[in-house]
């Protein structure tokens, strides 16, 4: 039907699935029915004003808090019930919309904090140092110094997080969650207070981790980078969903125009 | 870019040396100090450095407040003694049982303080070590009370075939018992806060939401932490008891933990280094005080007040700080 449709050729595969999630602060309902399927590889980005309940899904969906009411699976494991913690293991990794590095590490430290699940040291080796350990020790230290030049901060490596700048700290938070070795990486809001330029090295850093097939989940009020990045849109409004289809179609809904995109798309 | 990615194998040969020269200074004390007096004080001295060490790797890594040190010193200290004199069992083995029962005591506190943090923890930790020490106080049949245990023997004699024997009554000997110990307990720490333990533990010191997200299981590292600092004091109640050779509940009061504190404070918390100066010094310098009495007290008081208000990071950041002043384009490391 629609002969800009890209890759529609085979049934893309489920990496996760939500099937109606709700959650209640005391009388707010902060996400409620909430159902998706995401496919591995894509975009998908998670929209709507001021409140609506996209961070709030994105602690249901990483293990935050638990859901009241529904369902979530990751390439077919139920997550309802398992700790935060216990999800990074399975490939689930996030970033924070308000930003919570570990302000006094420095900035290479953050990121191999990140490797906590990755390590391979012989339980003994913690306690004396040998080869293994060191031999780990530089591989992680390798993979966390490419990580930051892939984000772009690898010559402020040694000076603490809480030192960067505004953009920079979003940026790192990218880097020490991909140090998690993710499938589904999850931002909320990462383009807030970047400038212009920062935002173009954003959108072509997402790209480059979509490729190299990382699934990304992204919640953002920067409708360029949703509009240009995302392969599906959910629009939230209330805590419900309002709409979900592709970026034409988000963009031509007129119910969507009228609750979020408002005056800036007229 | 030596700044960005400093040797690793450069850094771990230097804590290797740093640890030889500890162990030299060790050996070459009992040299210098000759009278009981002041041997009794280097002993005292391991042990506090072992509670103090201790302590900071809870608090000063993890970020975890344990007030309650003093129980898991006295815990160590009575359970080590009564296992010997009531059931009869070798002073090594009681020696680890005592050590382990702290640790799974401290364990078990964290775990079910788990839900709490900051202010909570300290003060779950505090009860811990009210109870503890009025437990000591009131189980007569068990623990005298306060009348106390006396005449608590040394570790046994040892005998290697053709070699002297080394015999624990003479301090000398129970010296290089305890500060051995304590070395060694302080290489296996370092080692520990050097490796990505040591990263988990900041990360949960930092922000415990954010280590979640990375995978780090906060109440199980938490624990732990908790049980290796309890264990610690533990182990310096077991070596307590025979280096007095009297117990009363007294020892183990409250108080006794903020004395830990404070050598933790004073020398520098989340550096394990800082608290060895700190319990030196906070051991040494009030008996050059003795004559003042309680003012001993006001000393303790003051140095940590003076420490928190002017120097936060401790004995280390002022040599740190020294170090800059002194030789302000060197870098350090
Ligand atoms: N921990 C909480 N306790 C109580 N109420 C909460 C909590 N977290 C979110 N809420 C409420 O739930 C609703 C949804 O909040 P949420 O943060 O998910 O919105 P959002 O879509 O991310 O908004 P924004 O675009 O401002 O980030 C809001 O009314 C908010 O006040
Ligand atoms: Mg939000």
């Amino acid at each position: 039907m629609n002969p800009a449709a890209p890759k529609q050729a085979d049934p893309p595969t489920p990496l996760l699935e939500a099937h109606r999630l709700c959650k209640n602060f005391g009388g707010v309902r902060a996400v409620q029915d909430i159902s998706l399927t995401i496919s591995a590889g894509t975009v998908f980005a998670i929209i709507g004003p001021n409140g609506a309940g996209k961070s709030t899904l994105l602690n249901l969906l990483s293990g935050v808090y638990q859901p009241d009411a529904g369902e979530i699976r990751f390439a077919g494991l139920d997550l309802v019930g398992l700790p935060a913690h216990r999800r990074v293991r399975h490939g689930l990794a996030r970033t924070f919309q308000k930003i919570r590095l570990f302000k006094q590490l420095s900035v290479l430290e953050n990121v191999l904090a990140g490797y906590h699940t990755r390590h391979s040291i012989p339980p003994l080796q913690y306690l004396l140092h040998g080869a293994a350990f060191r031999a780990d020790a530089r591989r992680c230290r390798a993979g966390a110094l490419d990580l930051l030049e892939f984000v772009g901060l690898a010559h402020r490596a040694a000076v603490p997080a809480g030192s960067l700048a505004y953009g920079e700290q979003r940026l790192l938070e990218i880097a020490r969650a991909l140090a998690t070795s993710p499938r589904l990486l999850m931002v909320d809001e990462p383009a807030a207070g970047l400038n212009g330029a920062e935002v173009a090295a954003l959108l072509r850093r997402i790209a480059n981790l979509r490729e190299r097939g990382v699934t990304i989940v992204l919640v953002e009020h920067n409708m360029d980078l949703v509009m240009t990045l995302a392969d599906r849109i959910l629009v939230m409004d209330y805590g419900e969903r309002l709409f979900e289809g592709a970026p034409g179609e988000v963009q031509a809904h007129p119910e969507v125009i009228a609750a979020y995109l408002g005056a800036e798309a007229l | 870019m030596s700044k960005t990615s400093p040797n690793a194998a450069a850094q771990s040969r230097e804590r290797r040396v740093w640890y030889l020269i500890a162990a030299v200074i060790v050996a070459a004390l009992p040299l210098f100090v000759t009278d009981s007096y002041w041997r009794t004080n280097l002993i005292v001295c391991a042990l506090n450095i072992l509670l103090a060490i201790g302590l900071d790797f809870v608090l000063g890594y993890a970020g975890q407040l344990n007030l309650g040190q003093s129980a898991f010193y006295g815990l160590g200290a009575y359970s080590s003694t009564l296992l010997v004199l009531k059931l009869g069992l070798p002073f090594w083995a009681a020696f680890a049982i005592g050590t382990l029962m702290a640790g799974a005591a401290g364990a078990l506190l964290s775990f079910f303080a788990v839900r709490l943090r900051g202010h909570y923890l300290a003060i779950a930790s505090l009860g811990f070590a009210v109870i503890i020490y009025q437990i000591l106080l009131n189980w007569i049949s068990l623990t005298q009370g306060p009348l106390g245990i006396y005449g608590i023997a040394p570790p046994p004699t040892v005998a290697f075939p053709g070699l002297p024997q080394i015999a624990f009554g003479d301090l000398r000997n129970l010296f290089y018992l305890t500060a051995g110990f304590t070395l060694i307990v302080y290489v296996l720490l370092d080692q520990m806060v050097h490796s990505p333990i040591g990263e988990t533990l900041t990360a949960i010191r930092e922000d415990e939401v954010s280590a979640a997200s990375l995978g780090i299981d906060g109440p199980k590292w938490k624990a732990f932490a908790f049980a290796v600092s309890s264990a610690a004091a533990g182990a310096a109640g077991c070596f307590y008891a025979p280096l007095v050779g009297t117990l009363v509940p007294d020892a183990f009061f409250v108080s006794e933990s903020f004395m830990i504190l404070a050598m933790v404070i004073v020398g520098g918390m989340g550096t394990l280094v800082g608290p060895v100066f700190g319990a030196v010094l906070l051991t040494i310098l009030p008996e050059f005080l003795r004559s003042l009495g309680d003012m001993r007290l006001i000393i303790y008081g003051a140095s940590v007040t003076l420490a928190v208000l002017f120097m936060p990071g401790g004995i280390v950041e002022a040599f740190h700080l020294l170090r800059h002043r002194l030789f302000p384009e060197g870098e350090m490391r």
